[in-house]
């Protein structure tokens, strides 16, 4: 039997290597990118180079859901991470349903999570 | 020269799944036509919009009404897909590129989903399991953050457009909700409650748009923006969306010749709570950190100062994708037509309406509409 793939696609979700994120920047103006567009959204510079940022960041808004996603199981805690000196990036909190994470608290990248999505883990 | 707004239709809003996505692009359309007083035959093309429409869903809602040769042209822009159609039709009247264009928005969403509409795979934010209500959860987490509110002010706005949805027999969620029922509904994504977000939708809603004519009925359209997000990220200092809203709602208010303060009555895009306080404060409807108070003063409230989604809003009337913009242009021109019922606001001459829709990770929102619309 034939079956028809419709949700096969490249993994968009950026590159992280142990704690550390392998994203670009711009040669440039500087800014840092969580993945390598062809072109600064920045400044429209065409020179990305590869660079890596974290594992330090702090929390800019959060967020536990009690809906899943992509198989995910609910309840799951995500937060828009400010690297520091890098880019804005979404990652899953590790045993953040547990932790009533706040904004402005400080995180580390902590690998990814069994599901593939960038983590990170509060330093408290 | 200014395109006018003639006639306007929308179905009931709501879970219709005991009908086919065509039928309710047929009933807003016959509305729309009969309200407009213009037949069938003398429609020259057709904008319509749909988020999760089906190849030809268009033709078929427009066919078995009769319009069939004329040129059709279909938009997908997210939530703001409607208020697209809307710009693009209002463009080529003024334009007089057309004597009469029809602008549709048609959504089936119950044939396509059962729970919260699913993540792309393709997206960078979406992939890592960010679902939408979760995207105005941390707007929340971060407004919560950055000002004096508190859970119960954005229960608050869920309190009062279910109030105004019960006075409206055409929305999707009639009962008015207290505060308490707000806040003990099912968490979706803290801090938002069940009734803090918008529910799945079918409907179609539908306008007729033309050059001025003699009517006192028709509704002009004195100014209409549209805009897509910059990148939204570290550098970023607003929550999601609102520097988007902001830009072009400054294009609409200038273009229109108005300020914020001249609005009678406003229709805004509030899928989630945070997402009403956050847009009327990027609107200038009120100051920064200043909706929370506005709102439990009465101010947003129907009789109030400045009535915010007098018909419910999407959190109430309901939200069905690409037909939110046009559903909300047809509370407008009821409004300013002093048709609007129990739901009026009395004397309404401005009326301001945005519509914005996002999905994209790392831009501040897909597109934004802004209408200022004026009676007659």
């Amino acid at each position: 039997m034939t079956t028809v793939e419709t949700r096969r696609s490249v993994d968009p979700r950026p590159r992280i290597e142990g704690s550390v994120l392998v994203g670009a920047r711009c040669t440039a103006c500087g800014h840092a990118h969580s993945i390598r567009f062809r072109r600064c959204t920045k400044c429209g510079g065409s020179e990305l180079e590869e660079a890596r940022y974290g594992p330090e960041g702090t929390v800019w808004a959060t967020t536990t859901l009690h809906v899943a996603s992509g198989g995910r199981e609910a309840p799951y805690t995500l937060a828009y991470v400010d690297l520091d000196d890098g880019p804005r990036l979404l990652a899953h909190v590790e045993d953040g349903p547990a932790l009533a994470l706040r904004v402005a608290e400080r995180v580390r990248l902590a690998g990814l999570t069994g599901h593939g999505d960038p983590q990170v883990e509060v330093t408290r | 020269m200014n395109a006018w707004i003639y006639g306007v239709g929308t179905t009931k809003f709501g879970r219709q799944t005991e009908r086919l996505p065509a039928e309710l692009g047929w009933e807003a359309v016959e509305e729309a036509l009969a309200d407009a007083q213009v037949d069938a035959d003398q429609i020259d093309a057709a904008y319509v919009g749909t988020v999760f429409g089906t190849l030809g869903m268009a033709q078929r809602a427009l066919a078995g009404v009769g319009l069939s040769g004329i040129p059709v042209v279909t938009v997908e822009n997210a939530c703001a897909s409607g208020t697209t159609a809307l710009h693009e039709a209002a463009h080529a009247i003024a334009a007089g590129r057309y004597e009469h264009v029809l602008a549709l928005g048609v959504e089936h969403l119950t044939s396509r989903y059962a729970g919260p509409i699913d993540s792309d795979p393709t997206d960078i934010d979406q992939s890592t399991g960010l679902l939408f209500p979760g995207l105005y959860a941390m707007s929340a987490s971060r407004y919560l953050h950055d000002h004096d509110a508190t859970v119960e002010d954005l229960a608050d706005v869920a309190v009062k457009n279910t109030r105004h949805g019960s006075l409206n027999p055409r929305a999707q969620r009639q009962i008015a909700r207290t505060r308490e029922e707000v806040l003990a509904s099912p968490m979706i994504a803290e801090p938002l409650t069940l009734y803090q977000c918008t529910g799945l939708s079918d409907a179609a809603a539908a306008a007729v748009l033309g050059p001025r004519r003699r009517s006192s009925r028709d509704v002009g359209i004195r100014g209409i923006e549209i805009g897509s997000g910059r990148p939204w990220d570290q550098d970023s200092t607003g929550t999601w969306g609102s520097g988007l809203v902001r830009d072009v709602t400054e294009r609409a208010y200038a273009t229109a010749g108005i300020e914020p303060g001249d609005a009678d009555v406003l229709e805004v895009h509030d899928a989630f709570t945070i997402g009403e306080i956050a847009t009327l404060e990027a609107m200038r409807i009120t100051g920064d950190g200043g909706a929370p108070a506005d709102l439990a003063a009465g101010r947003f409230t129907i009789g109030g100062d400045t009535p915010v989604n007098p018909s419910g809003g999407l959190i109430a009337r309901g939200h069905p994708l690409g037909a939110t913009g046009l559903a909300q242009t047809a509370e407008l021109v009821w409004q300013l037509r002093g048709d609007a019922g129990p739901r009026q606001t009395e004397g309404a001459r401005i009326a301001v309406l945005e519509t914005m829709g996002g999905g994209v990770g790392g831009l501040d929102g897909n597109a934004c509409v802004v209408a200022v619309l004026e009676a007659g």
